[in-house]
């Protein structure tokens, strides 16, 4: 029924703007008290979504964004102010901030403008911790952002309230940032940016290794999350008329985050849910904080109820279900599966071939790990076209090899030639969008993502994304999983997820590819299928393929050349049948005692 | 000089504390990957028993044991009870049960016991000062520098010498490998928390000695310090841990002791400004855990 992320994108928006309309509807049918609390409910909810837009795709938890709440109030604010109040209450301020006095949409657009600059600055400073640390900077962000709001006098009135602002957010206005907002994350969501983010955060060392940027990724969901943060205060700020610095602080840091942890971090849907929860959670509990009788017991008052309540909640959703109410997807990707299919007509149509070929040598490749010299001073080449078996007993060094060539260790000693250029401190990811692609050894998919998506990212994050479609498609059918693009990469079988990371490394239309114990896992049938689909690729694309397996009947059919190491070091290569033959090879695989018969 | 010489003084015996705190936060890190935001709930259960402890006469060495036995039951019963059915789980779930946990710790001590400073009994010699090379320095601020130093020999050895202790390196370097080895997971854990609240017990003592009062929200600040020095000595790494709460102190105390006075207001953003600075050059922290190394592709 539904062939394609548009469509699926369209019922969504649809129904957000629905969902905006009536709530506000609804609301403004009921009065001025239903009036108020929706409207604190959906600028909680751009907030909530704006923090989702950022932690959910990069699956980096924060705890700072209010600050950016607080720059978007305070700079809206300072704008809208009329002359008359900002001359008695901050006599201090300069001469052209004290003068101005625009309306509510230039104030909201220029208070957003300001705080993705200052995101911009933060952000590449947070940028460059990960996971948890980049948690806890976040937090030294809201204190920072504090501190300053709360010194800088002049401008903010220091911890003293911020009031005479002119109350311009009714419910309606409200709704139609909730609705922009919502619009907007979920877009992000399955944009090249959102979609690249994604794998990332599910596997940042194979995301990188098909030539994601995640950090340039994470920088551009950073901002637009504080975009939207910004909107959020602003509209917040002209809803309240009156603030202070604690507004944008840890009490209500703890509200928003547990709305979005409730719910799910990682959807739009998650993030409507968990506010919704949360928001009618918190209206009853804090009606009856002053004590209640419940079953003609009489319950005594509590303070702090609400937050009590909600940290229950948020345990209860830690044990229960740990990705939220919502889930890992959207609900319209739920109900309105995409039906995509590839026939073979474009297969024929879609089969780019390879135009860069290369060949690649690396010398003096030499990798130290404290005393341990994992590989020591090798030489190895692959021609274009050729498929170069690497064997050699377990901790012999393969994979680290392999993992010199390919970006994710940089080698102690060494230099890289791709062709005749040298690769000179290259990440993976600048490794992948050289044409060397690869796969690893214990299988690193995106596990939320479907196959289409996880093979489809590969081909966005190479070639500047050309042709990327027809890339994914070519690689998809190559593979032969055609009917399984829909499904969840981490709900396959080890075989199929093997197929899947293969189909992705070639979408990267790379002149090398590198296997990583492809076979394992498989049984016979499947091994002897795999055979035929890497000849194929070496042979009819020119791709050069560097195998590392133990299987060696395997090996010894497929490889043109092997080489095997022993102990880091190369100890032999030649034609299968030299390998085969050949004394000091025995030996490792053997041992020095044995002798030929 | 005898300024800068005095204000040493004061950041070493801040140091120690923020140091003992990163420790626990560290402690428990390495093993489980939990940054654990109740962990200064810990400190303000052994700040309450002080306090009852002085209420009710006890000589306040026992006091003492009693606090820090407290915060070290009750870090295992917060193990045993929250963090054991999310074992496992991603960071941010393990971050946020925390924070739950920390919430909820935090409303029943406002609605249990009050949500006003109470003030605490402490003997008379630790308000004292003595004069030391010229220096003034207060007894608790001496009895700080001293415990955090007995304390960093006694982890020190406890982490070199003693079994658990080498378990929990292996189990913080690897821990499905540590398991494999014979190591009891649940046994490694509850040990980390245990050294964990003992750390924050200790720290607890010291705090409330040269504060005299204990409050609800008496150990969120200090703990919210500690992370960052725990980030800044590079997180899961002890070493690191210990590094960073001393400079953190460092940065905190000359700057309320040396900038000019107009400048004082931004005293925390500019000191948390110079660790950000620290970080870009050192995005790891100073001594960064080994494991980030590690990991295997």
């Amino acid at each position: 029924m539904i062939s394609s992320q548009k469509q699926q994108l369209f019922i969504s928006i649809i129904s957000i703007c629905l969902f905006g309309i009536l709530v506000a509807g609804f609301a403004s049918f009921f009065g001025s008290v239903s009036e108020r609390v929706v409207s604190v409910f959906f600028i909680s909810l751009i907030a909530v979504v704006g923090m989702g837009v950022y932690s959910g795709n990069s699956g980096i938890l924060t705890f700072g964004h209010l600050a950016f709440m607080g720059i978007g109030a305070y700079a809206s604010s300072l704008l809208t102010l009329p002359v008359r109040i900002k001359s008695t209450t901050l006599p201090a301020l300069p001469d052209w901030l004290a003068t101005t006095e625009l309306g509510l949409l230039p104030a909201v657009v220029s208070a957003v403008l300001l705080t993705v600059i200052v995101a911009a600055i933060v952000g590449i400073a947070v940028n460059r911790l990960e996971g948890s640390a980049a948690t806890i900077a976040t937090l030294g962000m809201l204190i920072i952002a504090h501190g300053v709001t709360i010194g800088w006098r002049d401008v903010t009135r220091g911890a003293q309230s911020f009031f005479g602002v002119p109350r311009l957010t009714d419910v309606w206005v409200a709704a139609l940032g909730c609705v922009l907002a919502l619009i907007v994350a979920r877009l992000y969501r399955d944009s090249n940016s959102g979609l690249k983010l994604r794998a990332g955060r599910d596997n940042a060392i194979a995301a990188s290794a098909i030539g994601v940027k995640i950090k340039r990724e994470r920088l551009i969901s950073w901002i637009l999350s504080a975009a939207i943060m910004a909107l959020s205060g602003a509209l917040l700020a002209h809803f309240l008329g009156a603030f202070s610095p604690k507004k944008f602080y840890f009490t209500d840091t703890f509200f928003l985050l547990s709305m979005l942890i409730v719910g799910g971090m990682t959807t739009v849907t998650g993030a409507v849910t968990g506010a919704v929860v949360i928001t009618i959670v918190s209206e009853v509990l804090r009606r009856h904080e002053g004590g209640f009788t419940f079953l003609s017991i009489e319950v005594p008052t509590v303070f702090g109820m609400t937050q009590i309540g909600i940290a229950l909640i948020i345990l209860f959703a830690m044990f229960k279900k740990a990705e939220g109410l919502a889930g890992l997807k959207e609900w319209e990707e739920r109900i309105f599966p995409i039906k995509r299919k590839i026939t073979a007509s474009e297969a024929s149509k879609s089969a780019t071939k390879n135009t860069k070929t290369a060949s690649l040598s690396a010398t003096n490749m030499t990798m130290q790990f404290g005393g341990l010299v994992a590989v020591d001073n090798v030489l190895i080449t692959i021609k274009s076209g050729e498929i170069l078996g690497l064997i050699g007993p377990n901790g012999s060094g393969k994979t680290t090899m392999l993992n010199m060539l390919s970006g994710v260790l940089s080698p102690t000693k060494g230099q890289i030639l791709l062709g005749d250029k040298p690769i000179i401190n290259a990440n993976s990811a600048k490794f992948a969008q050289l044409g060397i692609a690869r796969t690893f050894q214990n299988i690193r998919l995106f596990g939320s993502l479907t196959v289409w998506q996880n093979v489809n990212i590969a081909a966005l994050s190479t070639n500047d994304g050309k042709d990327s479609d027809l890339r994914t498609k070519s690689a998809i059918l190559r593979l032969g999983i055609a009917d399984l693009i829909e499904q969840d990469a981490g709900t396959l079988s080890y075989g199929l997820q093997r197929k899947v990371e293969i189909a992705r490394a070639l979408a990267c239309n790379p002149s090398l590819l590198y296997l990583d114990e492809p076979a394992a896992g498989m049984n016979p049938e499947e091994t002897q299928a795999l055979m035929t689909i890497l000849s194929d690729i070496a042979r009819e694309d020119s791709i050069g393929i560097l195998l590392v397996d133990h299987d060696l009947k395997l090996i010894n059919q497929l490889c043109d050349r092997i080489i095997v190491f022993n102990e880091g070091k190369l100890i032999a290569q030649g034609t299968p049948d030299e390998i085969r033959t050949n004394h000091s090879v025995r030996e490792a695989y053997l041992g020095r005692n044995y002798k030929q018969d | 000089m005898d300024l800068f010489l005095q204000q040493s003084a004061n950041a070493v015996a801040l140091g120690g504390i923020y140091a003992l705190l990163a420790l626990g936060l560290a402690v428990v890190f390495s093993i489980m990957g939990l940054i654990n935001f109740a962990h200064g709930e810990l400190m303000t259960i052994s700040g309450y028993v002080l306090m009852y402890c002085g209420i009710a006469a006890v000589p306040f060495p026992l006091a003492v044991i009693l606090a820090i036995g407290a915060a070290i039951l009750a870090a295992i019963a917060m193990e045993r009870i929250a963090f054991r059915p999310v074992r496992g789980s991603s960071g941010a779930t393990l971050l946020v049960t925390s924070f739950a946990i920390a919430m909820i710790l935090q409303m029943l001590f406002q609605n249990l016991i009050s949500a006003r400073s109470q003030p605490v009994l402490l003997p008379a010699i630790l308000s004292e000062s003595v004069t030391i090379f010229g220096l003034i320095i207060g007894v608790n601020k001496i009895a700080a520098i001293i415990s955090t130093i007995v304390m960093l020999i006694f982890l020190d050895w406890f982490m070199t010498k003693q079994k658990t202790g080498i378990a929990m390196r292996a189990a913080a370097e690897d821990f499905s490998i540590a398991r494999l080895m014979g190591i009891h997971a649940n046994t490694v854990i509850a040990g980390a928390f245990a050294l964990s609240g003992l750390l924050a017990g200790v720290a607890a003592v010291l705090w409330v000695s040269q504060r005299a009062s204990v409050d609800p929200l008496m150990g969120f600040t200090p703990v919210l310090k500690a992370f960052i020095a725990a980030i800044l000595g590079g997180l899961g790494s002890l070493k690191g841990a210990v590094a960073g709460g001393f400079l953190l102190a460092f940065i905190e105390v000359y700057l309320s002791a040396f900038l000019p006075h107009g400048m004082q207001e931004f005293r925390e953003p500019i000191g948390l400004a110079i660790v950000v600075l620290v970080l870009l050059f050192r995005p790891n922290g100073l001594l960064p855990a080994k494991t980030l190394a590690a990991e295997k592709v």
